[in-house]
């Protein structure tokens, strides 16, 4: 999987580094801004109130 | 396919799923607490930028008179004040916010809609993170009988007395939060406050609870109460 990426990602060794890490850290940002937020509440640290679960 | 392309396949999902899990756990423990932080630190400044600008005083009647007008009603997910618990440490300080709505408890201690208002007649309940979001209720189980929880709404210091709790109960146990809660050995109408969490920590079965009434009041002119100072 991460070889077929390398493989296709353009340019020499540094380049296709420069890329990878950006692309890391894209998908990072995607994680914490978007997915993990909508995670979260999933998991029961929300739950501090007594009311109609 | 090959077996060697079978086995880095599966070894590279492995990673990655390792590492998502790492990301995560990052993000609960970590995270969650520094955007919670931005947030309570926001909530408590434009408190105090609007207190010093006065607009605790009422839109002035035109007589200018007595009766004070009927207080203007809590705004859904907006500070309201600001909760001060010694035992929790001194520079402990959480925005109390209007509703218990998952997007209010981000940014500091929810205020149950529907309870009374702060140092009325009433229950005075609030709702706080355990953990994640700044943890500001971790330290929950030290509360004791006797602690000052003390609250600001600008123009009036409430200091109010720990009678109760720890109390360990269920999360559908809503009358811990009734005008007069029925096991926190109140007997009679009074101004009550109740703070809710979560139990265990990182858990949902049971929630603590905490009941307090109000044992004094003063204007800011005044300065801190005493349980504030060293």
């Amino acid at each position: 999987m991460y070889g077929w990426i390398w493989r296709h990602l353009p340019g020499n060794a540094w380049l296709k580094a420069l890329i990878s890490l950006v692309l890391v850290l894209a998908v990072v940002y995607v994680l914490f801004q978007y997915i993990f937020p909508w995670a979260e509440p999933l998991l029961p640290f929300n739950d501090v109130t007594v009311d109609n679960q | 396919m090959s077996v060697r392309a079978l086995v880095r396949t599966v070894s590279e999902l492995c990673i990655t799923v390792g590492t998502l899990i790492v990301l995560f756990v990052g993000y609960i423990l970590f995270w969650t607490g520094v955007k919670a932080d931005g947030a309570m630190n926001d909530q408590i400044d434009r408190l105090q930028r609007q207190w010093s600008k006065g607009t605790v005083a009422p839109t002035a009647a035109p007589h200018g008179s007595a009766s004070p007008a009927e207080p203007k009603p809590y705004v859904p997910g907006r500070a309201f004040a600001v909760m001060y618990i010694p035992r929790l440490g001194f520079t402990w300080n959480k925005p109390v916010l209007e509703n218990t709505a998952v997007g209010t408890l981000k940014k500091g201690l929810g205020h149950y809609a529907g309870t009374a208002r702060l140092g009325q007649r009433g229950n005075f309940a609030v709702a706080g993170h355990r953990r994640t979001y700044g943890d500001p209720f971790k330290d929950f189980p030290r509360l004791r009988p006797g602690d000052a929880v003390v609250l600001t709404d600008g123009s009036t210091w409430f200091t109010y007395r720990i009678d109760k709790g720890p109390y360990k109960t269920v999360p559908t146990d809503v009358e811990v939060i009734d005008p007069v809660p029925r096991k926190s050995g109140y007997a009679r109408p009074g101004r009550y406050l109740t703070l809710t969490t979560c139990d265990p920590e990182w858990g949902h079965s049971h929630r603590l609870i905490v009941w307090a009434h109000l044992d004094s009041t003063q204007p800011v002119e005044a300065g801190e109460p005493r349980a504030l100072r060293r």
